[in-house]
């Protein structure tokens, strides 16, 4: 009986070490190159030329005004809009290119985005985002819309955006902005 | 104290610092106001909640208190309206019970008072908010056909009203009167303009968790900038706190005389 078990156990273990080297391998091989042939085709990016990168616009803040600021970053293009859109956050999160201030707080991750077949994107940060937010409704405003619009700027599909902490739903962020709804762009604050 | 024994007459007064000089500021008594009764100001922040910080440690719960608390001895010393606080004192308050506070004392104004911050240093100025809201939205479009009689509004909350303990609490309540809110958030706007020294930053709009429900002309009042160190110093002083609350009583008194009546 017991030997059995072993034998069992040990096989469960041989079947999970083969699993994780395949695991990782596919993982390593995802990240240097993409592939196109693992995605449906209607949420990849089609385009003539085949290019591997894509543009994106992010939003940031300036020293000078209360508004938006364009800046223009290159992602992995062909991958589903969700892959793309994590990967245009994960660049908002840096810092910007051009000097502008980052309407996030620095030790923000981004933890996972959904979206679902309305076009919501709920998009989960790491609690660092409400933690070390300097609350105040002007920067609850644009930090919330900087993501929004970067999202919705960047992806037809994403209409609005849902906004979690640590999976969670949260009233607000600092006490201002309403967090239980989803938010449409808003293009009026962008910086002409 | 001083006591005016003459209703004709309303009165407000001012010690100035730099000089010893007291300022009665005495006008002709408002005529009676048959719609609006009640007045609910809601000092942001409080308790554990601090709200937004300033670099030389002023917290934002500890400005928007004393700023309510002036502004409602003002209100009940000129106008014969009821005025209740969301807040009287440095407790944890959450948005929906600020709006049940509101909507249970049968607010007909209400005005949360805020001081701002920004990420970036230089930010400076007053603003008046007013709830913003989806044109897509469904819930808003359910309720948008009460735009026009804010008057049905009100009698289901009467009737809901029957047990004072209820809470009323609406989802999108705010739908109802986002134009009158507006034009307080205009008339409030322009006072701080004229009172304070701040840079104008304007009326907008928000999408606010703490208006959203409430069923009454509202609107959140973001004073000056915590984030900004000249600022923080002003919105600290007596003085300065004293003129907000003067300006926001003005806003006030031209938005009721202009529906508070008839
Ligand atoms: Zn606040």
């Amino acid at each position: 009986m017991i030997s059995n078990r072993l034998a069992i156990l040990g096989a469960l273990l041989i079947l999970l070490a083969v699993l994780i080297i395949i695991f990782i391998r596919m993982g390593g091989k995802g990240k240097t190159e993409q592939e196109p042939l693992s995605l449906p085709p209607e949420i990849s990016q089609s385009s003539d030329e085949q290019q591997e990168k894509r543009k994106v616009v992010l939003f940031y803040l300036s020293e000078k005004d209360a508004l938006l600021h364009p800046e223009v970053r290159e992602i992995y293009a062909y991958t589903s809009v969700v892959q793309e859109a994590k990967q245009t956050l994960e660049e908002l999160l840096k810092e910007s290119q051009s000097g502008y201030l980052s309407p996030i707080p620095p030790q923000t991750k981004l933890r996972e985005i959904f979206l679902t077949r309305k076009g919501v994107a709920y998009v989960d940060f790491s609690k660092d985002f409400q933690v070390g937010h300097p609350s105040g409704s002007t920067a609850e405003i644009l930090t919330i819309y900087s993501i929004v619009n970067s999202l919705a700027y960047n992806f037809k599909s994403i209409k609005k955006v849902f906004i979690l902490i640590e999976g969670v739903e949260k009233e607000t962020l600092g006490g201002h902005v309403n967090l239980n709804k989803p938010f449409l762009p808003q293009y009026s604050l962008i910086a002409r | 104290m001083i006591k005016v024994a003459h209703s004709d007459f309303s009165y407000d007064y001012f010690n100035t610092e730099d000089s010893p000089r007291l300022i009665i500021d005495l006008s002709q008594a408002e005529e009676e106001m048959r719609e609006i009764r009640n007045i609910v100001i809601d000092p942001g922040h409080g308790g554990l909640e601090v709200g937004a910080k300033g670099k030389f440690g002023a917290l934002e719960k500890d400005i928007t208190l004393p700023i309510s608390l002036k502004l409602k001895a003002i209100i009940e010393r000129n106008l014969a309206l009821r005025v209740f606080l969301t807040r009287d004192k440095d407790t944890n308050i959450s948005l929906d019970n600020r709006v049940a506070i509101a909507n249970n004392n049968k607010a007909d104004l209400f005005i949360s008072i805020h001081a701002n911050s920004s990420f970036r240093k230089n930010a400076t100025g007053s603003e008046t908010f007013f709830l913003s809201m989806d044109a897509t939205d469904e819930e808003a479009r359910r309720l948008a056909y009460l735009e026009n009689s804010s008057a049905a509004l009100e009698d289901r909350i009467e009737g809901e009203n029957e047990d004072e303990i209820k809470m009323i609490l609406w989802d999108m309540a705010q739908a109802a009167y986002l134009q009158q809110s507006s034009q307080l958030a205009e008339f409030i706007q322009r006072e701080l303009n004229l009172l304070l020294s701040t840079h104008n930053r304007g009326i907008k709009q928000a999408p606010f968790r703490v208006l959203t429900g409430v069923a009454c002309p509202a609107v959140l009042v973001e004073v000056a900038f915590l984030s900004n160190p000249v600022e923080e110093k002003e919105l600290l002083t007596e003085r300065f706190q004293s003129r907000v609350a003067q300006a926001i009583y003005r806003g006030l008194l031209n938005f009721i005389k202009l529906y508070g009546q008839e």
